[in-house]
């Protein structure tokens, strides 16, 4: 069985979407110098508006008359959406305002059709719609009755030509010069249509008569066309006073993240990165208020990118706040635009034996308020929190940090402790005296001259030859030796750059 | 009923659990993987807070310990470790080598020098025992100088424990001179280690250091009962020998 939506005079309803229904009003469009009428609800029609009049005439009538907003149909659209979403995932927008559920299957889940359908009204007009609603067999029956009756209709299976004969041929959207034929034949609703002689009808007005006859006879049957998932999620606000500071900044930004979440919990997916695009007033001199240097709006982007992705608002809103601490805009905020990046949600089973662990989303948060303390990377361009990965090399301390993931590899515990190391970094400059055998023999680091104990090397490691500035070459020395006030000898390890000659302290080992 | 009895009964009536001794819970433990350190302390309790204590500079073991317990942990027991490193000194080809799975391990490298970088570790130590979810979180005091710990007000060791102790986390600090004082469950001390050295020794290319012997301390413990002080040893070896 097939559901559908239909807003009459959606183009109206998408202006008036908060407002009351009740009041006539009328949209204009076309040239500024030659705005006619190009929809009007109910109650401008009773008060004398027809499609077409000009804004003048229009007046006349004393409706309200607004300036049709595609902005507005889009927006309204996209809300029709999610209340389709809500019932199936396979949904066809048949037209603006109009939207086709595929129930297959739902019976079990969502009950009677009846009640589906007044399950899909009341969704629809909490969300500020007056719509029609009806079930039927097939996709092209269920449009028709939603065009042609009001409140709701259940069309069941086999009762489709009967149900539909009230109706007149105006809710097929015959072409204009078909309609005029049929219109001279007298045919003014869809019984009429429905009797017609196949091959006498087929004669005249070819496929196409004979398409709008089965239509007539609810005797269609095609395949939904799907409409696919966006790519990208946005909700955007401009601010009529701009905003300096963080905290009313994030009230909006609550609430974007509010609506974006609920649109994308309402499709059963989540987010793993979002986009915040803000347009900053810009001041050439923001101590003396001087003048704004240019007239346009600098725009401003940030992006906050999710191990996992999440359908919480405020984990998101707490990522944001933390990176818009982190990298405050320069200027006030005029408007604010989000957007999602949609990504399915990862389910995981719960076992009641695996190990614990941080929860991902919480992580990540906590991660942020670290970055926010110790900063986001090192001189060299390395994360300053995040998991150590060591690169595919020789060179001596060459790592990187990455953000958490969710791979592991195993690597085997050798049966005795390793010697580890204590890095400097960077590492110690340091003055070497060596004996006659080219083997240090007295250090001097940090302020202190000390002398050397034992001493193994030299072992020499080099790469990256072919690299003028990523080469490397040196001497490795482990050295044992007696620091100030221990009787015991400590053991570093020392290397000479070649290249250079100088010496550095680069580990201790402990 | 005895005078001592009635005023008992008296208070107990008026405040209950005035006199009730508070029995702390016996903690329980991990491994650290060095079977002496095991049998010396027990293990490594949960929900504590276990100090790592050595001079700076000195070849002392604190760090081959801490590596020990964080592959323990992150490969064998296969949970999440944090790692808060005020000098910079971690190094992860010494941690993968010792059996460290690293993509298990949280690695927070501070940025600021002395009395800064101390700071910045303790709020990092404060956001990871908030997270939760964590089998040890090591904080990396080990080369900060003595006279910038003594500066930590003793209060900040106080709400560590207080915190840790609903916890299942093992807080384990490496210091130079055991500044949490009786904060800590476990007070481990560490001196000079004694490297052993092989080949000729007037030829410095034919040697290699062949192992370490490190000994240590068990300061305070709360999982044994308190012993005479005495001397531990164990040894590790370099990944050459």
């Amino acid at each position: 069985m097939f559901a559908c939506i239909y807003v009459p005079d959606f183009p109206v309803q998408a202006v008036l979407l908060d407002e009351s229904k009740e009041r006539p009003c009328a949209l204009l469009d076309g040239p500024e110098s030659l705005l006619k009428v190009v929809v009007c609800n109910e109650a401008a029609r009773s008060a004398g508006i027809s499609i077409g009049m000009t804004k003048l005439q229009a007046e006349v009538c004393g409706v309200e008359l607004w300036k049709r907003s595609p902005e507005d149909e889009d927006s309204a659209q996209a809300i029709l959406l999610d209340c389709a979403h809500g019932f199936s995932p396979r949904i066809e927008v048949t037209s603006p305002g109009t939207v086709v559920i595929d129930l297959a299957g739902s019976e079990r889940l969502l009950g009677a059709h009846e009640t589906v359908a007044a399950l899909i009204k009341d969704r629809v007009e909490e969300r500020g719609f007056e719509t029609n609603v009806s079930i039927a067999a097939n996709p092209d029956t269920a449009h028709c009755a939603a065009r042609g009756f009001r409140g709701i209709t259940v069309i069941e299976e086999g009762d489709e030509t009967r149900r539909l004969s009230p109706l007149p041929i105006t809710v097929l959207e015959i072409e204009p010069d078909v309609l005029e034929i049929l219109e001279t034949w007298g045919i003014r609703n869809l019984r009429g249509l429905a009797a017609l002689p196949e091959i006498d009808l087929t004669e005249r007005l070819g496929q196409y008569g004979l398409q709008l006859q089965r239509l007539a006879r609810g005797a269609t049957m095609r395949e939904l066309i799907p409409a696919g998932l966006p790519t990208v999620f946005r909700e955007s606000e401009e601010l009529e006073e701009s905003v300096e500071l963080m905290e009313p900044l994030c009230f909006i930004l609550n609430h974007l993240l509010e609506e974006l979440i609920e649109q994308l919990i309402e499709r059963s997916l989540a987010t793993d990165q979002i986009n915040i695009e803000l347009e900053l007033e810009a001041y050439a001199d923001r101590e003396t208020n001087a003048l704004p240097s240019r007239s346009g709006l600098v725009p401003y982007h940030r992006t906050v990118k999710l191990p996992v992705p999440v359908q919480d608002a405020k984990v998101l809103l707490k990522l944001l706040q933390l990176d818009l601490a982190a990298h405050p805009p320069h200027g006030a905020v005029k408007k604010v635009a989000i957007e999602a990046i949609p990504a399915r949600i990862r389910y995981m089973q719960a076992g009641l034996f695996q190990p614990r662990a941080p929860e991902a989303a919480k992580l990540e948060i906590s991660v942020a308020r670290i970055r926010a303390v110790i900063g986001a990377t090192d001189s060299q361009g390395r994360l300053r929190v995040g998991m150590p990965a060591l690169l595919d090399s020789n060179q001596p301390d060459h790592f990187q940090v990455v953000q958490p993931g969710s791979k592991h590899l195993r690597h085997a515990i050798p049966p005795e402790p390793q010697l580890a190391l204590r890095r400097f970094r960077p590492v110690i400059p340091a003055r070497v005296e060596l004996n006659a055998g080219q083997e240090p023999v007295w250090i001097g680091f940090l302020q202190q001259r000390v002398q050397v104990i034992n001493a193994s090397g030299p072992w020499t490691n080099g790469g990256q030859w072919w690299d003028a500035k990523g080469k490397w070459l040196r001497e490795e020395w482990d050295v044992d030796i007696a620091l100030d006030g221990n009787n015991q000898p400590s053991t570093y390890r020392i290397f000479q750059e070649l290249t250079t000659h100088r010496w550095f302290v680069e580990a201790a080992y402990e | 009923m005895s005078s001592v009895a009635v005023i008992r009964a008296q208070v107990e009536r008026r405040i209950p659990g005035a006199l009730t001794v508070y029995e702390r819970s016996t903690p329980e433990v991990f491994s650290s993987g060095i079977s002496v350190v095991d049998r010396e302390t027990g293990g490594i309790p949960k929900g504590a807070l276990t100090q790592l204590c050595a001079p700076v500079g000195i070849t002392s073991g604190r760090t081959t310990l801490l590596l020990s317990l964080l592959a323990q942990i992150t490969n064998q027991k296969e949970e999440f470790c944090a790692l808060i490193d005020a000098t910079d000194c971690f190094d992860p080809e010494s941690a993968l080598a010792m059996g460290v799975c690293l993509s298990r391990l949280l690695w927070a490298r501070c940025s600021g020098h002395g009395m800064k970088a101390v700071e910045q570790a303790f709020r990092v130590a404060d956001i990871l025992i908030q997270n939760g979810g964590f089998g040890v979180i090591a904080l990396d005091l080990g080369n900060v100088e003595e006279k910038l710990l003594r500066k930590i007000p003793l209060t900040s060791w106080f709400r560590f424990a207080r915190v840790m102790e609903k916890s299942l986390t093992a807080l384990v600090i490496l210091l130079t001179h055991p500044a949490a004082q009786s904060c800590a469950a476990l007070t481990l001390h560490f001196d000079a280690a004694t490297a052993e050295w092989s080949g000729t020794e007037t030829v410095s290319h034919s040697r290699l250091i062949s192992s370490v012997k490190f000994n240590l301390e068990v300061g305070r413990t709360r999982t044994k009962k308190p012993v005479q002080r005495e001397r531990s040893y164990f040894a590790a070896r370099p990944q050459w020998a």
